[in-house]
């Protein structure tokens, strides 16, 4: 087993936080890892990065190969983008869709979107809404790590152990809300399974579960098969653009879909 | 043994401290602070009775370090490699005068320049140095050859040298640590001449470092760091060293196993098992992260050339940047992995580099410098300096028009006013000031050039993570006046927006001397303000201690 990915963002996003905790997942896994980081960032609002090469065998390179990484974990859509180089044809893009606008020239989110979201293998979630509705604003990086944690060689329980074990000190309001955090994230990947498997086309269900509301407990099966059926409908891609679209997160409702029709 | 996950940094710190150190000193500089940083932190939580601090430059880090070193207790010290630059003078002279106890330097070099102005090597000092050096290739490495450090600088009475990269230095790894080794006893040499290198015993200390030479190759050729595995006549033959052998072994994979192959660990460079590779192979190839350091020996520069010898001299190894298995699978014209490719992707990615923070004090004084400089003659020139006001080199203030190295703001702008640019600015930060910039201020003040310096002083070292300054505030205005700048062209700003005006007014003024004037714009760091109040207490607490009967003492120590 290999499995190289790669962990960005922004300076002051957590990225270097998620790869703590996957470091000591991969060591209770009993794997083999090395992960590399940009330091530095925290203040200063640079692009930060993170790598991390897990494997059954011990790993010889610190840094991935063009081509190498599975997955990419980003707090950032832009960012998200920035180290596609190091991502397999077949590699997954796991990001928050909320931009951080520090720099002049950011890329118009239209296009930055349209790109995002023609890739083949997207997991967008608004990490960013649903970490402040989980209690904490800054754990935008534990909602997306969550979101990845199906595609990861790692253990779940695992994870969320180091999770609270990295908020120990911070107590328990900030334990449960980053625990919620990653769960909403997980849900999130769950839902976006659940709509594949039912024959909904990626593209639409990349931008559906960019804007929807999760909740840290997987969305019912109605609810589930209610958003499937609407977006197999002719008009699917026209409500999950305007799914997208919204303003806001858009509730996890069963009569919702058709309400949107 | 117990195992932990480490920064390549961290492992050389509990390296040192399971080598049984007795102080550590260091200079802050990417990559290497997390190695004082790992020491520190390990030190107080565990109460352990090892002195050292955050020194002033690394030329004084490394003097600290040899006292102890003298005094027969063993010290690591720490810095980036353009550190040893600053360091290099007691450096190459504690090589001749010899270690006493273990003396070891942790130097973290950054090829590719993720932090730093240049990609200098720093095998090339050890060897320049004729010291041995030590080039950890993973986290683990890293942790044991630093204990091998201390037992080699004591077993052969020389300084020893650990090079890190960037990429080893800022990775993690499970790191294995073994005991702790107790701490040496004091016990100073009874016999001054030996540390003592006036001609007559620098004559007789640096013969003795000559003849060391020979042990040292010993070492080096019996060291298990270094690994020959001759695979047969004629088959190509590989020599690779450090992090490099990680690139290598994941560009080539089983492959590997079908090159004659020398993996170089401790240097000086073993001859032998060089001698011993060319004979068997039929050309080499020569990988190595940083300079062509071991090319150059080996292929001779071409000038002795018996076998093809392939490495950065002849452009078959990239000459910059750090390697990575991609480098290396192009220099044996093995097959890349195809990415993801998605159209027009530049298009959409706008770099985003580090910039000051949000209401960052350098931010004003960067505004208030740039208005008055307009209204000077058209070719008036800002000298910068290293520090995060480096970053007023970008948009939106493009407002610094050069930084070379530590502390030379000051020079080039006296330098820069005798060439005819009158007045000169430049700018430096109190970190970099005290490091190395109050030389050149002691020069400004000698001839009262007209050159105004401004002093930005946010109170701490910031760009490397909130070290202590070595002085700043009211102390900072009267090392000014002592270096000889006159009272009156000293002028204490605040810069703020709300006081540009006053601010404006102030420099205005200064602009109209024609003699040297010194602008400190004092504000403290806005990401640190908890750490600046913490080591303000701190020093006032210290400077109760050591002194209760100061004239001066205002009572107000804690």
């Amino acid at each position: 087993m290999k499995f190289d990915l790669v962990l960005c963002g922004v300076g002051g996003q957590g990225v270097l936080t998620t790869a703590y905790v996957l470091d000591h997942a991969a060591v209770d896994a009993g794997l083999y890892f090395k992960q590399p980081e940009v330091h530095g960032m925290a203040q200063r609002g640079g692009a930060v990065s993170a790598q991390l090469r897990i494997s059954d065998v011990p790993v010889s390179s610190d840094v991935i190969s063009d081509g190498g990484a599975s997955l990419i974990i980003s707090v950032e859509p832009m960012e998200s983008l920035r180290y596609l180089q190091l991502l397999r044809p077949d590699g997954w893009i796991v990001t928050d869709v909320t931009p951080l606008k520090n720099i002049a020239d950011y890329p118009d989110l239209t296009r930055l979107y349209q790109t995002l979201f023609s890739l083949p293998h997207v997991l967008a979630v608004d990490a960013s809404r649903l970490a402040a509705k989980a209690g904490v604003m800054k754990a935008p990086n534990i909602v997306v790590l969550g979101a990845a944690a199906s595609l990861l060689p790692l253990a779940v329980p695992s994870l969320e152990k180091h999770i609270a074990a990295l908020f120990a000190a911070k107590g328990e309001r900030v334990q449960t809300a980053n625990r919620k955090a990653f769960r909403m994230g997980r849900a999130a990947s769950r839902f976006a399974a659940a709509l594949t498997e039912r024959g909904v086309p990626h593209a639409l269900m990349a931008r559906v579960v960019a804007r929807l509301d999760f909740d840290e407990t997987p969305a019912p099966v109605p609810v589930v098969e209610a958003w499937s059926e609407r977006l197999l409908k002719p008009d699917g891609a026209d409500l999950a653009a305007r799914v997208l679209g919204s303003h806001d997160l858009v509730p996890l409702d069963a009569r919702l879909p058709e309400a949107l029709a | 043994m117990t195992r932990e996950i480490l920064l390549g940094d961290e492992a050389v710190a509990r390296g040192a401290l399971d080598a049984g150190i007795s102080a550590a000193y260091a200079y802050p500089g990417t990559p290497s602070t997390e190695i004082f940083q790992t020491i520190q932190a390990y030190v107080k939580q565990h109460q352990l009775d090892v002195r050292g601090l955050w020194s002033t430059n690394e030329k004084v880090a490394l003097e600290e370090a040899i006292g102890v070193s003298y005094c027969g207790k063993r010290a690591l010290v720490a810095m980036k490699h353009v550190g040893l630059n600053v360091a290099a003078d007691p450096f190459m002279n504690v090589a001749v005068s010899g270690a006493w106890g273990g003396l070891v330097l942790a130097v973290a070099d950054d090829p590719s320049m993720h932090s730093s102005q240049n990609e200098q090597d720093s095998r090339y000092f050890a060897d320049f140095a004729q010291v041995p050096c030590l080039e950890p290739a993973d986290q683990q490495q890293a942790y044991e050859m630093t204990r091998e450090a201390f037992e080699l600088s004591e077993k052969l009475r020389v300084p020893v040298l650990v090079r890190l990269v960037t990429r080893l230095a800022h990775s993690r790894a499970l790191v294995g640590l073994s005991e702790r080794r107790p701490q040496n006893e004091t016990h100073y040499v009874d016999d001054p001449g030996l540390f003592t290198l006036i001609p007559s015993n620098a004559r007789r200390a640096y013969a003795k470092l000559v003849d060391k030479q020979a042990g040292l190759q010993r070492y080096a050729e019996e060291n298990a760091g270094n690994v020959l595995a001759l695979r047969g006549e004629g088959k190509p033959g590989i020599i690779v060293c450090g992090v490099a052998w990680n690139y290598l072994r994941e560009a080539l994979g089983e492959a590997v196993d079908g090159f004659n192959l020398l993996r170089v660990g401790v240097y000086p460079l073993p001859v032998k098992k060089a001698r011993a590779l060319l004979d068997h192979s039929s050309e080499l190839t020569i990988v190595e992260e940083g300079y062509p350091f071991i090319e150059r020996f080996v292929s001779a520069l071409g000038l002795f050339r018996e076998k093809p010898v392939k490495g950065k001299l002849t452009g078959h190894v990239p000459r910059t940047g750090e390697l990575s298995p991609d480098a290396i699978r192009r220099t044996f014209g093995l097959p890349v992995a195809p990415s993801l490719e998605v159209d027009r992707l530049e298009s959409l990615l706008a770099p985003r580099p580090p910039r000051l923070c949000d209401g960052c004090p350098h931010g004003d004084s960067y505004r208030l410098i740039n208005e008055v400089v307009q209204e000077l003659a058209k070719d008036t020139r800002v000298m910068g300096d290293i520090g995060c006001y480096a970053l007023g080199y970008l948009k939106p203030y493009q407002a610094i028009h050069s930084c070379v190295c530590m502390g030379s703001s000051i020079g080039m702008a006296i330098g820069a006013a005798h060439a005819g640019i009158s007045p000169s600015l430049c700018v430096i930060g109190d970190g970099t000031f005290t490091h190395s910039g109050m030389a050149g201020l002691l020069d400004a003040a000698r001839e009262d050039v007209n050159v105004k310096v401004f002093i930005l002083d946010n109170s701490i070292v910031a760009m490397t993570g909130g070290q202590p300054s070595s002085l700043s505030d009211e102390a900072l205005v009267d090392l000014v006046a002592g270096l000889g700048v006159k009272r009156p062209h000293i002028r204490v700003i605040t810069p703020l927006a709300n006081k540009k005006a006053e601010n404006l007014a102030v420099v205005r003024e200064e602009l109209a001397h024609a003699g040297l004037s010194v602008i400190i714009a004092r504000r403290p760091c806005v990401v640190y303000a908890k750490e600046i109040k913490q080591q303000q207490r701190e020093r006032a607490a210290a400077h109760h201690h050591h002194a209760g009967d100061c004239a001066d003492c205002t009572g107000s120590c804690p």
